[in-house]
């Protein structure tokens, strides 16, 4: 059925905010461990998503894409099981395990009914603490990761998100996509993996979110058999970023019918003053679907693009806004100026009244939302905590919203949004399409 | 794709799009309103908030001829505006209630959704009552909108020469049958698409007697129904254009494409039979369809996958999947990525020689298990969303199955015998059903 599903509006966008319907408690694990947890005896199930220190940002430089390849042998056999005797072991008991590298950390996320989580943790526990990383298995993975990344070479969005990294963050590590390069995929011996494994998944740092059918009694001794055998050992350190952005448009030639555009600015960290009033600028500009300027102004107003977003991305040492749009072959020129114009006027004026008051109650109203599932709240806190809050950042995060001014967020705008320091990569091409593909002004 | 959109966004979560009609133990009470709309309320009292899809039996094979992509363009025109709630107020309201909203349109339905506070939900049924019965057309929205769309048509499709493949696939494969026709509509047939168009396409499909609401969440069937009749009782029943029914002429021979392009950077083989759907099935058949999907290349544990990426090291990746949930034929999907320097050829060789095979022998009792097992607890991790448990059941009674086909779903999966997947593989899988395409890199 997806095949066929067109939706009208995809503008994913998500309140790190409060529930008051959630009560969530934290628990000290056995080794120490952040765990926060949620407990519902509903449904019969149990979700958990657990933040490694291993993303992407500690690859090596000529090994780019160890974290993921690591991370995608994760099912991939254990212990004494090989990696068909553990697909197996998984599926017999439909556990989905999935493990997805970011930038600063690696997310494992395993959902099961409660009737098998006795034994879906014990193997979540195999997989991390005792990963054969067999040479099979090796190969295989390396074939479809390298595949996975020329498929992506088919895509513009992907050819320009992935141009635009490599552009603003220049010579750190953050440069590469999470999922790796194929020359760095192709230098890796089973050793690093093995080594980046036994310094990188590991319980210093690790920070783990549960909601479902479980009491602390049981969480504890589930978190213990996942998680007891891992080492303690500090991970290394990430690299300070000390230079961020190339401010113009550089563009990556394809031949596509639509050029796509990934552009942005130096951004600010979560522990930054004006993080909050920043993601409620951000909101008004770009991060807002149909309550946003840029929507508005690029698609309601022009009909010049399907979607364009922004968002205020805060990884652990560095800060980007982050915005994305595509427009036909002759249009990315027009539509780079309407953007600019936007970013100009908003930073000059700030929000209006009605905007910042919507924002607000938008904002707050929709945080609940995030916390409807147990998939979603697991996600949600892990989130939260991965961004170094508190665990009392969930009832007090509305407060932090609500109490944001007009002149907050027009100094958060002013140093969040001036297109002088914007960083365009487009994947297509800016040359004007002969005859006139901009006939059409409103 | 995925790892740009999490690059985006500083915490996303992702809900399904479309998921498929299963949903385990899940309590769901259904009634109509005196206008014909029919409700189905799915209580789930976790959280304080609720999920309002609306679903229309309108899709694109009621796109009338030459016009293919009116019923997706009219999904977009529904936020558009009507005179007490003008333009785009209708996204703009809700955000401000804290609400989420979006939209999908389907060959065979259209569905309008809304994720809100509880204390909301009327709101959000006022706003669907309103562009129900009120919609607002102009000339200058339209024409912006059609831009709009075209530049979602580039995005989706022609900017992926996947997508390009599998939309030529499916206008082979389906002859004459508008499921042949992409939703989002061929380029030249969007153009024509203007005011009168979609006005007459608003009169003739929608009205409360086509559709059906449906509400997940933490609502009583009492709340919904005072609600409901409160905010959509006062609509009144049209008319309407009865849905044509279209031919599915047979099939004499299997089509193959080679399509060669400069833009393709992996070569893919795909083969899509049409086959039963949930609504022709009969019992069982559909059933047995889905689990011998999940059985050859569900997941990794696959025979086909491991025939083709484990031991034969000829593929990177297999999958295999049923789509059932249509009004008309369903399809049968195989896709398969080489492995580097393997033809496309070897791989539908070994793919055809396991799909022989498995018409004649019955599969091992502990694969059968395993795949059963997997598409039933998926029905009860279904459960664990309303936007999915409130899609699993609008998307069954828009199709025309009942409330009672979702929820017996897991018990019929558990009853499919060994005997019932020998017989797909025997009797559905029929190549002269099927569309095989290679899609392969092409010198500029």
């Amino acid at each position: 059925m997806m095949k066929r599903a067109i939706l009208a509006a995809v503008f994913a966008l998500l309140a790190p905010g409060i529930a008051h319907a959630v009560d969530v408690k934290t628990l000290k694990a056995a080794k120490g461990e952040d765990v926060w947890y949620v407990e519902d005896h509903t449904l019969p199930m149990i979700a958990i998503s657990a933040a490694f220190p291993a993303g992407s940002a500690y690859d090596p430089k000529d090994k780019a894409g160890l974290a993921a390849f690591a991370a995608s042998l994760l099912d991939e056999g254990a212990g004494n099981m090989n990696a068909n005797a553990f697909h197996t072991a998984i599926a017999n008991r439909a556990i989905r395990l999935s493990a997805s590298p970011g930038r600063d950390y690696l997310v494992v996320s395993l959902v099961t009914l409660s009737t098998n989580a006795k034994e879906a943790f014990r193997l979540l526990g195999l997989a991390l603490s005792k990963p054969r990383f067999d040479a099979d298995a090796i190969s295989r993975v390396r074939a479809q990761m390298i595949s996975n990344l020329q498929q992506g070479d088919e895509d513009p969005d992907t050819v320009a998100a992935k141009g635009f990294f490599r552009t603003f963050f220049g010579d750190h590590p953050y440069a590469h996509p999470s999922d790796g390069e194929a020359a760095g995929l192709a230098a890796i011996q089973a050793d690093d993996l093995k080594n980046f494994a036994a310094s990188h998944w590991v319980r210093a740092g690790l920070k783990i979110s549960v909601s479902g059918d479980a009491d602390a009694t049981t969480l504890k001794s589930l978190l213990a058999s996942a998680f007891g055998a891992l080492p303690a050992n500090p991970p290394p350190q990430l690299s300070a970023v000390t230079h961020m952005g190339a401010p113009g448009v550089h563009v990556i030639a394809m031949p596509v019918p639509q050029p796509s555009a990934v552009f942005g600015t130096p951004g600010i960290l979560r522990t930054d003053k004006d993080f909050i009033p920043g993601y409620v600028a951000n909101y008004i500009l770009g991060g807002g679907g149909f309550s946003s300027r840029l929507t508005t102004d690029v698609r309601v107003t022009r009909g010049l693009t399907y979607d364009i977003s922004t968002s205020l991305t805060a990884y652990r040492k560095a800060g980007v806004v982050l915005g994305q749009v595509a427009s036909k072959k002759g249009s990315m020129r027009e539509t780079l100026d309407v953007v600019r114009a936007t970013m100009k006027k908003f930073i000059a004026e700030g929000p209006t009244d009605k905007e910042l008051a919507d924002a607000k109650t938008y904002l707050t109203g929709s945080f609940p939302l995030a916390f409807d599932s147990n998939v979603g709240i697991a996600a949600q806190l892990n989130a939260f905590q991965m961004a170094g809050l508190p665990v009392d950042y969930v009832e007090n995060r509305n407060g932090l919203i609500n109490a944001v001014t007009s002149a907050d967020v027009k100094r958060a705008a002013k140093r969040l949004f001036n297109p002088a320091n914007m960083t365009v990569v487009v994947a297509g091409s800016l040359a004007p399409v002969p005859g006139g593909a901009t006939k059409k002004k409103h | 794709m995925a790892s740009f959109k999490a690059a985006l966004v500083a915490a996303l979560i992702a809900t399904a799009l479309a998921a498929p009609a299963r949903a385990e133990q899940a309590k769901a009470f259904q009634f109509a309103l005196q206008n014909g709309m029919q409700v189905l309320v799915i209580p789930d009292h976790r959280a304080p908030v609720v999920t309002q899809m609306l679903w229309f039996r309108v899709g694109a094979v009621d796109d009338p001829p030459g016009l293919s992509g009116l019923a997706h363009f009219f999904e977009h025109m529904m936020f558009r505006g009507t005179p007490s709630v003008p333009n785009d107020q209708f996204s703009q309201t809700v955000a401000r209630n804290g609400g989420e909203d979006n939209a999908f349109t389907t060959h065979d339905y259209t569905a309008f959704y809304e994720q809100i506070a509880k204390d909301r939900l009327r709101i959000v049924m006022g706003l669907e009552a309103d562009r129900m019965a009120n919609l607002n057309l102009s000339d200058p929205n339209v024409r912006t909108e059609r831009d709009v769309v075209m530049e979602e048509r580039r995005m989706r499709i022609d900017n992926d020469p996947q997508a390009l493949a599998r939309e030529q696939m499916e206008a082979a494969l389906h002859l004459s049958h508008p499921y042949g026709r992409p939703v989002i509509g061929w380029p030249d047939e969007i153009r024509h698409i203007g005011r009168a168009e979609a006005n007459d396409f608003y009169t003739h499909h929608y009205a409360p007697n086509n559709a059906i609401l449906v509400v997940a969440g933490d609502v009583t069937r009492e709340d919904v129904r005072a609600a409901a009749e409160a905010e959509f009782g006062k609509l009144p029943a049209r008319e309407l254009v009865p849905r044509a029914d279209f031919a599915q002429p047979p099939r004499l021979a299997e089509t193959r494409m080679v399509i060669a392009r400069p833009d393709v950077k992996v070569p893919v083989f795909e083969r899509i039979y049409r086959v039963v759907s949930y609504t022709e099935a009969k019992p069982g058949e559909a059933e047995a369809l889905e689990t011998l999907a999940q059985l050859l290349g569900g997941d990794a544990t696959g025979i086909l996958y491991r025939k083709l990426v484990v031991d034969t090291k000829l593929a990177s990746d297999v999958d295999v999947s049923y789509d059932g949930y249509a009004r008309d034929a369903g399809e049968f999907t195989i896709s398969a990525v080489p492995r580097l320097g393997v033809r496309l050829e070897t791989l539908e060789a070994v793919t055809d020689s396991v799909l022989k095979a498995y018409a004649r022998i019955l599969p091992k009792a502990a694969d059968l298990e395993r795949a059963k097992t997997q598409l039933v607890a998926d029905a009860t991790y279904q459960r664990d969303s309303q936007y999915q448990l409130a899609t699993a059941y609008g998307q069954a009674l828009a199709i025309g199955l009942t409330v009672d086909d979702v929820e017996e779903w897991p018990d019929r999966i558990r009853a499919v015998t060994g005997q019932a997947l020998r017989d797909a593989a025997a009797n559905d899988l029929d190549k002269r059903e099927a569309v095989t395409a290679y899609l392969k890199p092409a010198a500029p």
